[in-house]
């Protein structure tokens, strides 16, 4: 196995694991999953369907407990805090984006990105002069003032990826974000966030079984049957 | 809380025919609301003003042992001029001084008990209107000798007509029977089964003559300008005569006061049913909105928006339900009180059966401007009490989980 970049670390698991209780069936999601990854990595974490992708991100973004193993975050142990104080942390500190792209479907497009925005409390005028600037950047200005179901998937993907990025985040958690996409729009959306990583030197981990982003990532972590098979930096 | 606001403004016009069926039912909730307080309302007001106008007045003035010992020698000393002296009391519209007894009323073919008044016709008339409620014959204007009033059911009772005679037999103030033949004058309808069944009105001088009292008023009835006046009038009275029985119509009619609690229970009773209806229609449509957005909730959490906001989020959606239907529903609840207000409903169908329980057949609803408030803070208290549970299974739920509802 080869060792990542000498970067500041921003995530930190030792020995996570993840066990499930499907009736009276335990499933061992995760077993002693120890990663460290560091500031502006693009990382893809890879495996078949069942072998832990989505509970290890689930775990990094806060959003599940494991069930044994500690996991830090930006410096903090997060399986520690409260319920609230989690949704705070995952508030200012991640962006995530859904394979559903899990767009409210109320709200336009530039009002999905301010929202939040509107969370973090971030001033009026530099929330809307962010959201468009950001709507740009990602050619969707003219698309702004359209709700989610007058997008494309690859638009929606985009806006999704955009109100990721809106709240400044430390770093961004993908999961399966092509998996609905076709091969144009995923293409599209990868380069955005590959020019994001490099530009702006945002984090991004994806858990994925798409070639297409496999090729992009720089660090690829192999999961099977909740053990981290291999986990390879590309130069 | 203005995002918060747009959300769940543009959320209730999401499903837009659920939406427009919980608003629906919110209108026609306020709308049977205040149509039964209106109704209910109107029934107590038809019945009590019936009760008051036509048989026992605002105020009632007897001599202290008579009540309780209705003999024919308990008049109120100086009686008329007392009645008399009251006729220049401002705050009193008019006054009768009668004569009271019990007797039997009997024609050829039948008899039957009942209460005998000695009245003076134009006193009497400006206190009862019953006058006013004279189906057959006149008020006391024939020229008849010894004209007798009675109720129409005690006519059909006895087998009587308008100038039948008729003999009222009763006890003097030596306790001797006495009695006295009298033409039926005119048959009364009123709302009153007691005046309908079993109460004649004859001439106060009558009655005295015949029951040989020098000075014969046993009851003076009062009619005050304004009902709320009797807080004043009632102790001034009190006072002014502190031998004598001075009653108000909630003493007098003790059943009348009862029946004002039983309706007004009975109207809690179908307002509550009303709104548990309302609150179990807004719970499900909340809640069928919240599972049906399960993972879009499930999202909103994980990108880190507190339970707090969300709980508020799913209030303020239903709050905007019922701000919509809330109006409505009263705006056509007010138009509908004023129209019957001015038509008033027809209930003569029902008249007979009305006329025995002492209604009359055409009902006026009526409802305070006051009730309008209640029923809209009531229906938003309601939809408040429906909003929580749904708003609490919002936030209960786990954002993983959701994440991955299909």
């Amino acid at each position: 196995m080869e060792t990542v970049t000498d970067k500041k670390i921003v995530i930190e698991t030792r020995d996570i694991a993840k066990v499930y209780h499907d009736s009276k069936i335990a499933v061992q999601a995760l077993r002693d999953v120890d990663l460290e990854i560091s500031e502006g990595e693009f990382t893809a974490i890879v495996g078949p369907s069942g072998s832990g992708k989505t509970t290890l991100l689930n775990i990094i973004g806060g959003l599940d407990n494991p069930t044994a193993g500690t996991i830090k975050v930006a410096g903090r142990d997060i399986s520690k805090l409260k319920d609230s104080e989690r949704i705070d942390f995952r508030l200012h500190n991640i962006g995530f984006v859904f394979q559903q792209y899990n767009l409210i479907p109320v709200l336009t497009a530039r009002e999905n990105v301010e929202f939040i925005m509107l969370l973090q409390k971030i001033p009026v005028h530099e929330m809307k002069a962010r959201s468009l600037h950001l709507l740009e950047e990602v050619g969707l200005k003219e698309k702004a003032n359209v709700r989610p179901s007058e997008l494309s998937g690859g638009q929606q993907q985009r806006v999704a990826v955009v109100r990721a990025l809106a709240s400044r985040p430390k770093f961004i958690l993908a999961d399966e974000p092509t998996a609905n996409l076709d091969s144009a729009s995923a293409a599209n959306l990868l380069d955005m966030m590959a020019r994001m990583n490099q530009e702006e030197g945002m984090t991004f981990i994806f858990s994925t079984h798409d070639q297409r982003v496999i090729d992009k990532a720089r660090r690829v972590v192999t999961l099977e049957d909740g053990i981290i098979k291999s986990d390879e930096v590309r130069s | 809380m203005k995002m918060l606001a747009t959300i769940a403004w543009r959320n209730v016009w999401r499903s837009r025919g659920r939406s427009l069926v919980v608003i629906g039912s919110i209108v026609v909730g306020i709308w049977a609301l205040i149509f039964m307080l209106g109704f209910m309302n109107g029934f107590m007001i038809s019945y009590i003003n019936g009760a008051i106008k036509h048989e026992i007045s605002h105020i009632q003035i007897h001599e202290a042992n008579f009540k309780k010992d209705p003999n024919i020698g308990f008049v109120i000393p100086g009686g008329m001029d007392l009645a008399e002296f009251l006729t220049s009391n401002p705050r009193i519209q008019a006054v009768s001084p009668r004569s009271l007894t019990s007797g039997m009323i009997s024609s050829p073919r039948k008899s039957s008990g009942g209460r005998i008044y000695g009245v003076i016709p134009d006193r009497e008339r400006s206190v009862t209107h019953h006058d006013s409620l004279i189906t057959e014959g006149s008020y006391f204007k024939s020229d008849l000798k010894n004209p007798v009033i009675i109720g129409k059911e005690l006519a059909n009772t006895l087998k009587v007509r308008l100038n039948s005679k008729v003999v009222l037999t009763f006890q003097d103030r030596e306790n001797n029977l006495v009695a006295g033949a009298f033409r039926v004058a005119g048959l009364l309808e009123t709302t009153s089964p007691q005046i309908n069944k079993a109460s004649a009105y004859i001439l106060m001088e009558d009655l005295t003559r015949i029951a040989g009292l020098k000075e014969g008023v046993h009851e003076i009835a009062l009619l005050l300008e304004n009902p709320e006046s009797e807080t004043v009038v009632l102790p001034d009275l009190r006072s002014a005569h502190p031998d004598l029985l001075i009653e108000s119509w909630r003493e007098i009619a003790p059943e009348l006061e009862l029946f004002l609690s039983m309706t007004d229970s009975f109207l809690w009773v179908l307002i509550g049913i009303i709104m548990i209806a309302l609150i179990f229609g807004i719970i499900n449509t909340m809640l069928m909105a919240v599972l049906e957005r399960y993972r879009e909730l499930g999202m909103l959490m994980a990108i880190g928006m507190n339970k707090w906001r969300i709980f508020m989020m799913i209030v303020i959606e239903t709050i905007f339900l019922s701000l919509v239907g809330g109006p409505i529903g009263i705006l056509l609840g007010l138009m509908t009180m004023y129209w019957l207000g001015m038509q008033g409903i027809d209930l003569s169908a029902y008249s007979e059966g009305l006329r025995e329980y002492g209604y009359s057949s055409i009902l006026y609803p009526y409802i305070e401007n006051s009730s309008y408030v209640y029923v809209a803070a009531g229906v938003i208290i309601t939809a408040l009490l429906g909003a929580l549970y749904p708003a609490y299974k919002a936030v209960q739920l786990n954002p993983t989980e959701a994440l991955h509802t299909v």
